[in-house]
């Protein structure tokens, strides 16, 4: 019994994966023509909920721009400077650029800034709920201002 | 010993149940759980506040006592580190080197994002299959594209000082 003891440090191990127990999960679930419970139709959105799926949100979005990106170089004709020009050319004006500006610094700010308050949580730092919102406010002023701030560099 | 001890889902809400080795002992002889063997030690779980419990793992070495999910979730946490260090890299020291890494970093970065979203999204063993195929293609024509774009053109830390001076 001793040794049973001195063998199970932390945990046993179970007989199957945490990705077999949730393909159960859905399995039956789908079986079973299960609907779902509502969740975003009735519970009251809080900040860090919105902040959450604007980090995934932002997270998506600077990727696909990414893709796009890497994806037009390899199939559009003429090189980089040539499509700047274009754009230079069309004399847009400072409003819409600095919107356009805005419109690239503001995700990748806020996605930067929350993602270093992911990694404090990680390290376990920062979950009480007021400082949950304190740390989330901070993220969304720093976001705003460092954008500003890029856009007028 | 009382009923609530038998089930390992409240044994770990109470946290005083599997602290003496008593509760223990008859823990391992009830039939009902040792189809599912799960006991934890209160007090050492709460030392390994870096230790995540539940999340997904990919496609390989899904075995039952692999910690690659585990080695994944850290690499993911390195990744970003490494992401945020290149940020200023990129303002301070602009070149080849540089551009390289951040293709490399953004890609990987942006690859494993992408896959958390599509493990809580996507659900059923075909639709994971061809989404995770979907994500693996677009990753790999993503990093081609970057590489393309720095080793033909400009590069990306000269592509934004161009695009930021307008």
């Amino acid at each position: 019994m001793a040794l049973l003891l001195r063998s199970v440090r932390l945990a046993a191990p179970m007989g199957t994966t945490a990705k077999e127990e949730m393909n159960k999960f859905w399995a039956k679930n789908s079986r079973l023509n299960r609907p779902m419970s509502p969740h975003i139709t009735i519970y009251k959105w809080s900040i860090p909920m919105m902040m959450s799926i604007t980090h995934r949100g932002t997270g998506v979005g600077l990727s696909g721009a990414i893709s796009a990106f890497a994806m037009a170089a390899l199939i559009l004709p003429g090189n980089y400077t040539h499509y700047l020009d274009l754009i230079h050319s069309l004399s847009v004006g400072p409003f819409l650029i600095g919107l356009a500006k805005f419109g690239i610094a503001f995700p990748l700010s806020y996605h930067t800034y929350n993602g270093i308050r992911h990694l404090c949580w990680d390290i376990g730092k920062g979950f009480k709920i007021p400082e949950v919102y304190r740390t989330g406010y901070t993220v969304i002023g720093l976001s705003v201002i460092t954008s500003l701030a890029l856009i007028l560099m | 010993f009382d009923i609530t001890a038998s089930n390992p889902v409240s044994a770990l809400k109470n946290g005083t149940s599997c602290c003496d080795v008593k509760n223990c002992q008859s823990l391992f002889y009830q039939s009902a759980l040792l189809a599912r063997p799960v006991v934890v030690f209160h007090k050492e779980q709460q030392l390994h506040p870096l230790t995540a419990r539940i999340h997904s793992s990919p496609p390989l070495y899904a075995g039952s006592d692999s910690n690659a999910a585990s080695l994944h979730w850290t690499a993911e946490r390195v990744l970003s580190i490494a992401l945020l260090a290149l940020g200023p890299g990129a303002y301070f020291c602009p070149g080849s080197v540089i551009d390289y890494s951040l293709a490399a970093a953004l890609t990987l970065h942006g690859h494993w994002g992408l896959g958390q979203v599509l493990t809580d999204y996507v659900h059923g063993d075909t639709k994971v299959k061809l989404a995770s195929a979907g994500l693996f293609i677009l990753s790999t024509v993503t990093f081609a594209g970057l590489c393309y774009f720095n080793y033909n053109d400009v590069g990306i830390c000269n592509a934004i000082a161009l695009l930021w001076s307008k």
